[in-house]
């Protein structure tokens, strides 16, 4: 038996290849077809040869619940998420806008603070955020970079268009999945990539190498590069050591950094070797147990002091979690006029605060049409979606809401896109989003598509890995 | 190279290889008791001995019979040498280092681990027990091949090696001084040619044995053997001269090759052949605290 879009399961959302006529989208008509002269028993083939393609290379990811950690196979669904390269350039834009504008608005929020005077936001928002570093205030850094490495979530409405959903400023992680994912499917997929003009993505290592090198505050011309990951129980320790030997620096850990006379230092066999730049994949609040958690045994002590004396650069820097901010996010357009005097290219979803009282009036009267989320949660942990609730679930959430009102936001529930998904033994429609990176040093650079994260239950918006999600890789077409 | 990367290479060659000489020690055991099986004087202390962990076997067992030596060298938890700690030490040492290793490298190990950890010892038929050891070894041999034959020459390389054979040192003069000593010792039974020759089969060296000194096996000659040969990869000269290889690749190394020159000028002057037991096992004891200061030096100077 063949696959038919004919009797292909639509739902009401937006599908990224089936029309609500049930005929394939025009610039997906060739791979439409593709699929539908495949049979049943095909798409079983692909499925098990993509998993056993990925079981081979070890890609995994660890999962973290309260009976303990896990280690688990990345799940890729092998259909591609495809996207017409006209409609990637104009998102291309729109990110470079976002992340200069915020990182503008981070050196500015440490320095002259115009934006916090302006107006337009609550100064107490960002000076009482626990993201609001004191020690970084006077800092300024080459390119004004802070977030060098950043990842904005993206999803299409029900009318098809791109909308930002957040922007992850500390340590966003994914971007070697979405190496790896385009790996397997040149595998498991060669005779597509043949026939389609698929654009690569496997410059990113080579970029994010340059990125590191445009954040030293040194003058060597080759200088010292570093990846500072927590240690291998870390959900995403595969990705740093992927990343690390794909750039060919060394993945440290805190113990094997020192900081002597304010110079941050690693122990080599050869003896201490100066390091210049760190790509570190550690919350700031563990970087330094001087001026952060000081329990954290991940850490290094002193490397605060060696970063605010210019020794040092710190990748992303310490404080720019303060853009990080579900809270913040809603201003993004605001900065973008304010910094850049441009308009906004990307639009957000309009975002409520609960703290005050006649948008919180709106979204208690409007709970069922709403997400609330707190501000500073990511991994989409403490989100809860409205229309899920039942009456004593709403009232529990409004009690939770009114305890601590700053620490929430509300935007109305957007009916995520969605595309064609392997699920046992057909294709269904499943919900989507999008992880592009952006990369922030002399240039600012997007990776061509992203991480494309797939809720894999039926109906769901849920598309985080470590709560069940997939993920597909993301083409790029000219069509 | 990062210290602790260079630590962890170290440490699992030295877990790897010592699981290695575990095994050879107990598969000689096995096939000496089914060639005398009526020979009560043979039995499973000088394993023990070899190892110097008696009191921590005693502490759990009374009798050193076949069942609590082979459980008590494969299982236990306490005993760090056990083939199950070994095993797990390896694992540990190789997480964050196994991209600057061969895959192949990796997959033996883990073959090996599951091999070593998939059944108990005492759940082992009789029949397939040797095979079940002999297969350890070849597993071994099968990881340090993957490296030998697919890492690039290296300080990655360099501090495998070097772990290695530091820990073949050690565990070769052990497995003589043990051999050796208690056996020759108690006079019960005569220490026959065939024994001298499972000395030798313990660490592979029959056959160049036998192309080497084309007489008798015996204590004389299979002791020199073992310990001066310099071209035979398991003897203790040899090893030493591999040390010093190793050690003439890798930077800081001044003190550390006056220190195995010493050694090894030590190994090539002393008189062997005259040595009895006592002073054969002043001599073993000698060496095996000089590989230990070498290893405190190796920590202190690249770790």
């Amino acid at each position: 038996m063949k696959l038919s879009w004919s009797k292909y399961e639509l739902s009401k959302s937006y599908d990224e290849y089936i029309t609500p006529k049930r005929t394939v989208r025009g610039h997906l008509r060739k791979i439409g077809n593709f699929f539908e002269s495949l049979s049943f028993n095909d798409l079983q083939e692909l499925d098990s040869a993509t998993k056993s393609a990925i079981k081979s290379m070890g890609i995994n990811f660890r999962v973290y619940s309260d009976e303990g950690s896990e280690e688990r196979t990345w799940p890729l669904d092998f259909i591609p998420r495809i996207i017409k390269k006209s409609e990637w350039n104009v998102v291309e834009k729109g990110l470079k806008q976002r992340t200069k504008a915020l990182n503008y608005f981070i050196e500015d929020c440490y320095n002259e603070q115009s934006f916090l005077n302006s107006g337009i936001i609550s100064k107490s928002l960002i000076t009482k955020s626990k993201y609001f570093l004191k020690f970084c205030k006077g800092t300024k850094l080459p390119n004004k970079s802070w977030a060098h490495i950043s990842g904005s979530d993206l999803i299409k409405d029900i009318k098809g268009d791109f909308h930002v959903l957040e922007d992850n400023l500390r340590v966003p992680s994914g971007v070697s999945y979405m190496l790896e994912n385009r790996y397997v499917m040149k595998r498991v997929f060669p005779d597509l990539f043949l026939h389609y003009g698929v654009s690569k993505i496997d410059e990113y290592p080579t970029k994010l190498y340059e990125c590191l090198l445009d954040a030293t505050f040194s003058k060597l011309k080759n200088p010292e590069i570093v990846l500072l990951t927590p240690g291998i129980y870390n959900s995403a320790y595969y990705e740093h050591s992927y990343l690390a030997q794909q750039m060919g620096i060394d993945l440290v850990e805190g113990s094997d950094l020192i900081v002597k006379k304010n110079i941050v230092y690693k122990k080599t066999i050869e003896g201490l070797q100066k390091v210049d730049v760190i790509y570190r994949r550690i919350d700031d609040d563990f970087l330094d147990p001087e001026v952060g958690n000081p329990f954290s045994v991940i850490g290094v002590k002193g490397l605060i002091r060696a970063w605010r004396n210019k020794n040092v650069a710190i990748v992303n820097a310490p404080g720019c979690g303060i853009a990080d901010d579900k809270a913040v996010y809603s201003y993004v357009p605001e900065m973008i006029n304010f910094f850049l005097k441009e308009e906004p290219i990307l639009p957000n979803i309009k975002t409520l605060m609960l703290s005050i009282k006649e948008e919180r009036d709106y979204v208690f009267e409007n709970i069922k049409k709403m997400v609330t989320k707190p501000v500073s949660e990511s991994g989409g942990y403490g989100i809860s979606i409205g229309k899920n609730l039942n009456e004593k679930e709403i009232s529990k959430l409004k009690r939770l809401l009114m305890k601590d009102p700053k620490n929430y936001v509300a935007q109305p529930l957007i009916d995520l896109s969605t595309s064609p998904t392997f699920i046992r033994d057909s294709l269904f429609p499943r919900h989507l989003d999008l992880r592009p990176f952006i990369l922030s040093g002399k240039q600012t650079y997007v990776t061509v598509g992203g991480l494309t994260r797939v809720a894999l239950k039926r109906g769901s918006t849920v598309v985080n890995s470590s709560q069940g999600g997939g993920s597909k890789d993301t083409w790029i077409i000219d069509a | 190279m990062l210290s602790r990367s260079a630590k962890h290479l170290y440490w699992l060659a030295r877990y790897v290889e010592r699981a290695e000489n575990i095994a050879r020690m107990i598969d000689v055991n096995l096939e000496l008791i089914l060639d005398f099986p009526d020979d009560h004087s043979l039995n499973w202390k000088p394993l023990i001995d070899t190892l110097d962990i008696n009191q921590l076997f005693e502490r759990k067992y009374k009798n050193y019979n076949e069942n609590n030596v082979l459980n008590f060298l494969f299982e236990d938890k306490k005993n760090r040498s056990s083939l199950n700690n070994c095993l797990e030490m390896s694992k540990y040492n190789i997480e964050t280092i196994k991209d600057d290793l061969p895959k192949t490298a990796n997959i033996s190990l883990n073959y090996l681990y599951d091999h070593i950890l998939s059944q108990k010892i005492s759940k082992v038929h009789q029949r397939r027990k040797l095979q079940h050891i002999t297969n350890i070894v070849s597993m071994t041999q099968n990881f340090f091949g993957a490296i030998n034959d697919n890492l690039s020459r290296g300080y990655e390389f360099e501090f495998i090696r070097l772990g290695r054979f530091v820990e073949r040192t050690d565990m070769i003069s052990r497995i003589i001084d043990c051999l050796c000593i208690s056996k020759g010792s108690k006079q019960t039974h005569d220490f026959s040619t065939m024994e001298w020759i499972s000395m030798l089969s313990t660490l592979s060296a029959q056959d160049a044995f036998r192309k080497e000194s084309k007489g008798e096996a015996n204590r004389g000659e299979v002791i020199t053997f073992l310990l001066k040969n310099d071209s035979f990869p398991r003897s203790v000269f040899r090893s030493l001269i591999t040390i010093e290889t190793c050690l003439k690749n890798l930077p800081k190394n001044t003190k550390l090759l006056q220190m195995i020159n010493r050694i090894i000028n030590i190994s090539e002057r002393s008189k062997l052949h005259n040595f009895d037991d006592r002073r054969l096992h002043l001599f073993l004891d000698n060496l095996q605290k000089n590989i230990s200061k070498i290893d405190s030096k190796i920590h202190s100077t690249y770790f």
